[in-house]
């Protein structure tokens, strides 16, 4: 029987689900780690991403011959089951496991969502604001961070806030290569048939998830002032 | 001054020219309105003055230089730029969209919220009102005052309108067009004005331009003349069967040599020397009567058909 199975069957015949006085014990030792290094994981993950998706997603606006095969590349890297990446990853010579394989994990899930909002988002400023940019006398640079990118940027933001919410999920199961965060408690409960681990894994990860996605959205919110304005 | 010296324009890959051997001036602190059906280039002939539009063939000149001359961008920070959509920058406050030229140009701030409050003044917005607000928050016809606003702003003396009254109701657009005719005797501008209505073009233009499909130059006169000369087949069905009617509302019953009325006025419609010839003939025909009486200058003056009449007859004639 699997460590799972096993596990199942003690929870159904352990009386008592969550051993507080565990959680006591090793919250500064454990816990608290454990929740820094998931943050680390996906922060680090979500801004490497953007540093590549931006640029790659303004070029696909633009240059319009690249995106099919930019969404097909990521749209692969986002279809590959994240266990399979991981193993891929850490099976190529010179990378070890721990944290950067699981970064590079988390970052190539994000591309696709990332760009696919960049270049949505750029495709929503409206034509004739950038017409009378250009009839202004603005620079195409200009025009891109002035006007484009300050438009996009509510698109893009809510593109991160999927992406963020996605990898804190997925990076639970980089513990599998040692990367860190709240999976490994989630697997250190598993294999030592202890669910107070599991369950306090498990519930900060979502508490995390939950809290970026609303920081997000008003992150999200404060970015277009123009449109919380009354139409008279 | 701008003058168009043997332009053309053909797109990469096309055989047929947007634009042909485009040749005419607009002069100094007048409005040349290129007016024509869709797909007569008339767009494009505006656009190639401040280099959207590259042209293939001939040359631009903006008072003797070509257009060429400088980058495009210098180029179009000293040419105002207004069109139908507006493309006002929605995330930024009436105040930032109207001081973009200016903030370019490196202007101070002071300097620019000076002039943001003297360009909402003129364009009928009080600036305490609307100089924080964003555009979604106008109407359109704000929206449009705000456009031409931000057209002007670092007072260039040249500017291009792309139907800029377009998008609002009609009622709105008779004002507007009004409010920047009156602006425009004093800033006197040299504008380039493009529409595809020909009683706006009327109304506007210092001179017409009338373009037919491939950017041919069908007729470029003063709205006069266009109205009573119409050079070809093209032109007069253009302007309309109506264009004796058109010709009148080119001119106020006040402008009209009228005599003076001797009595016997009880009775007839009384107008004002406000209204337009065209206005007033269709008073007559709905009053029933051959005159009507105008007061002008404090004294009663009688407007007949046959005043009418000679307005319409003398350039007919001569054609």
């Amino acid at each position: 029987m699997s460590d799972l199975a096993l596990l199942l069957q003690d929870v159904l015949e352990e009386p008592q689900l969550i051993d507080w006085e565990w959680i006591g014990e090793n919250f500064w030792e454990d816990i608290v780690p454990a929740f820094q290094g998931h943050i680390f994981l996906s922060f680090v993950s979500v801004a490497v991403a953007l540093v590549i998706a931006l640029p790659v997603g303004v070029f696909s606006a633009r240059y319009r011959k690249a995106y099919p095969p930019v969404t097909f590349v990521t749209g692969i890297l986002y279809s590959i089951p994240s266990l399979a990446l991981f193993a891929i990853l850490i099976s190529i010579p010179g990378v070890a496991i721990g944290p950067a394989p699981v970064i590079i994990a988390l970052v190539a899930y994000s591309l696709l969502i990332l760009i696919r909002n960049t270049v949505a988002g750029l495709d929503s400023v409206p034509p004739e604001t950038i017409d009378a940019a250009r009839g202004m006398g603005l620079t195409n640079r200009q025009i891109l961070f002035r006007v484009e990118l300050p438009l996009a940027l509510p698109v893009i933001v809510a593109g991160i806030r999927i992406a963020t919410v996605t990898i804190i999920g997925i990076a639970t199961i980089g513990a599998y290569i040692n990367g860190g965060g709240l999976g490994q408690l989630i697997f250190d409960g598993i294999s030592r048939q202890f669910p107070t681990m599991i369950i306090a894994g498990a519930v900060l990860a979502t508490v995390l998830a939950i809290i970026a996605d609303l920081l997000l959205l008003a992150l999200e919110r404060y970015l277009r002032p123009w449109a919380r304005a009354r139409r008279t | 001054m701008i003058e168009f010296r043997q332009v053309g324009k053909t797109y990469p890959g096309s055989q047929s020219p947007v634009v042909t051997d485009l040749s005419f001036e607009v002069l100094e602190g007048e409005i040349c309105v290129l007016v024509g059906p869709s797909g007569c280039g008339k767009t494009t002939t505006m656009r190639m003055v401040n280099r959207l539009i590259e042209i293939t063939e001939g040359e631009i000149l903006i008072d003797g230089e070509p257009n060429t001359a400088m980058s495009a961008t210098r180029l179009r920070r000293k040419i105002g730029y207004a069109i139908q959509q507006i493309g006002l920058f929605p995330h930024r406050t009436i105040a930032d969209n109207i001081g973009t030229v200016p903030h370019l140009l490196g202007w101070n701030k002071d300097r620019i919220r000076d002039r943001v409050d003297e360009l909402l003044e003129l364009v009928g917005l009080h600036p305490g009102e609307y100089r924080d607000r964003y555009p979604a928050e106008l109407s359109g016809g704000q929206q449009q005052r705000v456009g031409v606003a931000r057209a002007l702003a670092a007072d260039p003396p040249i500017m291009l309108m792309d139907e800029p009254f377009g998008a609002v109701d009609p009622i709105t657009r008779e004002r507007l067009q009004d409010e920047f005719l009156r602006i425009q005797e004093d800033i006197k501008k040299t504008i380039v004005f493009v529409t595809h209505d020909i009683d706006e073009a009327i109304k506007m233009g210092n001179k017409i331009a009338i373009l037919k499909q491939g950017g041919i130059l069908a007729q470029y006169d003063a709205p006069e003349n266009i109205l009573s000369r119409p050079d070809s087949e093209f032109v007069s069905s253009f302007v309309g069967a109506d264009r004796v009617l058109k010709r009148l509302s080119l001119t106020r019953v006040g402008e009209m040599d009228l005599e003076q009325a001797n009595g016997g006025t009880a009775g007839l419609p009384r107008i004002s020397g406000r209204m337009t010839a065209r206005a007033a003939l269709s008073e007559l025909l709905g009053a029933g009567q051959s005159s009507a009486v105008v007061e002008m200058d404090g004294e009663n003056r009688l407007l007949t058909f046959e005043a009418i009449e000679a307005l319409t007859s003398g350039a007919e004639q001569s054609a």
